[in-house]
């Protein structure tokens, strides 16, 4: 086989039982690797309807047929899980040395099951399994954790650890690996946590050969090439946080837990000003030509902290949570990676708290003393710590904006910015409607990046403040998009560098594994592996009440810039719905046909698990 | 009518600012511009006016030229539609905005 090892490596830490399992040509062709073989994989061996903490929950790290090879962009792997925060399909992506390590221990995936009756450090040599003690590592910080592990077992080795957030169970905590990379969204940490595995040590010296090397040196050099230019500027010079300056203008910056989309202290946490004031370098994950990691660091006289930050982290806890100092959005993002949690669930679950603290259903007697209104630095960092720690209010919101406003109550779910459980990103829905649609509808939450349907709402190719039933296709063909993207794994700031994404890609695919791939085939994967995560969602009880907005963004205008008296209906977001569904071939009420499954090979699977 | 007829019969023109994003900002080292154009312009009538006010943005923001913008940079108008090649009708006030066309994440 080219490619792949064709191998799933499972490992069962309540027992310590390794298993080998094949991975067959049919599965890998149809769901290529990475979020596509991982929702294969968590639909089949994730038991329907268990909690996310149930000790069979699996936890999935799945590399894909490009790793290894010396493609740009190519060492990414997928955590997937159920997720402790949806309780729907939990995926989140990293990058770097260790997704090489991974598939040099001679897997395509590992399938974590089982509670280790010990705190565990999981060490993999060349697919071999111990299982260490980890309490010398037991609250250390990220950084701390893999340093030690390092020192322990060589540097050859790489890490994926959780922090002391992971360790408690914040719902979304993070898993970390190669210094400071983040696989977050949804809370995979979490899950990691309840298995009682504080890291995973993987050293490997297994090669995968390639079909074709010289066909793939060519397109490789070619690809690299266009990864210099103009189609990935913005990552190499300022990087995300370019976007801030941009949406507040635009009036789709969510600001102060989204009750406005501006911020009037921008400048001083724009791109351009943490680029000209706190820059130090850029960094590369593995195999990257990009660069895109921008490494700032604090200039005041406060504890030093420095750390790559992007647009997503510094939305959440700048603006969101009304924070102008540049200080400390960095010292706070860097406390969010120390303590292993997902930034934007972090600023944003605590910006519903600052609007509760504001509207006096939480008081200082309720939030260990902290002044949690918008704009206090010293409160945001604070709050942080107690989450991580699971300290008084930090219990609370260790849980998440959803389940934090079902528990305190008094109609505070009003104002919880979440879909499905998971915090909204850093794209006001009232002012970029195909975004919206996007969000309302994604399986994993109010996530952006597995549809970017923001990318039409920034073209000439739609009105974004207008609701059409057409975005519905827009929001599916970005849906597909991202999951060939997400499960090749390219690393999306490559995504414009192509000439023909899909073209390109399956002879890419072809030269590497030696499996014919078209364009066409390798869109209806992506298909493929939006409806099977469709699918587990609704095994595991998902509603079409679930494909929605919150209550806020359906109810409240936009009340300053630009897009003042901007909003969105319920009804127009429901007439975008159905765009949707009828987009994606599913009956009015978001179900899929059987014709559908057949029409995508997935009658069979979804026969044998249901 | 074509743009070039348009152009003909625009004579004065109209006033605009030009607000500037990303390191097309950093490189002029100020956040806008005042920029006279004709009332029917296009994307590189824009550029060349760009290039002449700030030199500095050939090779970032524009090409080396000056003559057109380079395809990591994108123009809006008020912040609701994009300049085309082929063009858009300006009114006085109006602001274009310079910015990444690499949108989001």
């Amino acid at each position: 086989m080219f490619g792949y090892h064709g191998k799933l490596l499972r490992i069962d830490l309540t027992t310590q039982r390794t298993t080998w399992d094949p991975l067959d040509a049919d599965v890998l062709q149809r769901f290529l690797g990475g979020v596509g073989l991982g929702t294969y994989l968590l639909y089949t061996y994730c038991p329907p309807g268990i909690e996310p903490f149930d000790p069979a929950n699996p936890l999935i790290f799945v590399g894909s047929p490009l790793v290894g090879t010396r493609l740009t962009t190519s060492s990414k792997f997928a955590v997937l899980t159920k997720s402790p925060l949806t309780g729907c399909i939990g995926d989140a992506l990293s990058s770097s040395f260790l997704a090489t390590e991974l598939k040099k221990t001679g897997c395509d995936a590992l399938l974590v099951t089982g509670k280790s009756p010990f705190p565990c450090l999981l060490v993999l040599q060349d697919g071999v399994a111990a299982f260490l003690d980890a309490t010398p590592y037991l609250g250390l910080s990220t950084t701390e954790t893999e340093h030690e592990i390092k020192v322990r077992l060589g540097r050859q080795t790489r890490v994926a650890c959780i922090g002391p957030a992971g360790e408690r169970l914040v719902r979304y905590a993070s898993i970390t690996n190669d210094g400071g990379r983040q696989a977050a969204r949804t809370g995979p940490g979490a899950v990691m946590g309840s298995k009682n595995l504080k890291a995973i040590a993987v050293h490997g010296t297994h090669t995968v050969p390639v079909f074709a090397a010289d066909a793939l040196q060519t397109i490789g050099t070619s690809l690299t090439q266009r990864s210099l230019g103009p189609a990935t500027e913005k990552y190499r010079t300022l990087g995300t946080l370019a976007n801030t300056a941009v949406f507040n203008r635009l009036g789709t910056l969510p600001t102060h837990n989204f009750q406005r989309s501006t911020f009037d202290s921008t400048e001083q946490v724009s791109g351009e000003t943490f680029h000209q004031r706190h820059f130090v370098t850029n960094a590369h994950c593995a195999n990257c030509t990009i660069g895109c990691e921008h490494i700032l660091t604090t200039i005041d006289s406060g504890p030093k902290a420095q750390g790559r930050l992007e647009y997503e982290s510094a939305f959440a806890l700048g603006s969101l949570v009304g924070v102008a100092d540049a200080n400390t959005v960095i010292r706070a993002a860097t406390l969010c990676d120390e303590l292993g949690m997902d930034t934007i669930s972090a600023g944003g679950t605590i910006a519903w708290a600052m609007e509760c603290f504001e509207k006096g259903l939480l008081t200082a007697a309720d939030t260990n003393g902290l002044v949690l209104r918008f704009g206090n630095a010293e409160a945001l960092l604070e709050c942080l710590k107690l989450i991580g720690a699971r300290h008084g209010i930090g219990d609370l919101l260790a849980e998440g904006s959803h389940r934090a406003a079902q528990r305190l109550g008094h109609g505070t779910a009003a104002w919880a910015m979440h879909v499905k459980g998971l915090e909204m990103p850093g794209y006001e829905p009232r002012s970029l409607k195909t975004m919206a649609l996007g969000l309302a509808v994604s399986t994993r939450g109010a996530c952006h990046n597995r549809s970017s349907a923001y990318e039409a709402d920034f073209s000439s190719r739609v009105d974004r403040l207008r609701a059409e039933a057409e975005r519905g296709r827009l929001t599916m063909e970005g849906e597909d998009f991202s999951a060939v993207l997400d499960s090749l794994i390219w690393c999306k700031f490559l995504r414009k560098a192509f000439t023909d994404f899909y073209a390109e890609s399956a002879a890419i695919y072809t030269h590497v594994t030696g499996w014919p791939m078209t364009a066409a085939a390798l869109q209806q994967a992506g298909e493929r592996i939006n409806t099977l995560k469709k699918l587990f969602n609704i095994r595991e009880g998902w509603r079409q009440e679930d494909d929605t907005l919150p209550p806020r963004v359906l109810t409240e205008t936009l009340p300053t810039g630009m897009v003042q008296g901007i909003g969105l209906s319920k009804v127009d977001l429901d007439m975008m719905i159905q765009g949707y569904y009828h987009a994606r071939g599913w009956t009015t009420e978001g179900l899929i046909p059987e014709q559908k499954l057949h029409d995508l090979a997935l009658l069979d699977l979804v026969q044998r698990f249901d | 009518m074509s743009m070039m007829q348009r152009h003909n019969k625009a004579s004065a023109g109209v006033r605009v600012r030009v607000e500037l994003f990303g390191m097309a900002r950093l490189v002029c080292g100020c956040p806008a511009l005042e920029l006279q154009l004709h009332d029917d312009t296009t994307l590189a009538d824009v550029a060349r006016a760009l290039a002449i006010a700030c030199p500095a943005l050939r090779g970032v923001a524009l090409t080396t030229e000056g003559t057109g913008l380079l395809e990591s940079y994108t123009v809006n108008l008020n912040g609701h539609t994009f300049v085309t090649e082929t063009g858009v009708h300006l009114q006085p006030g109006d602001t274009l905005l310079l910015f990444s066309s690499q949108a989001g994440g």
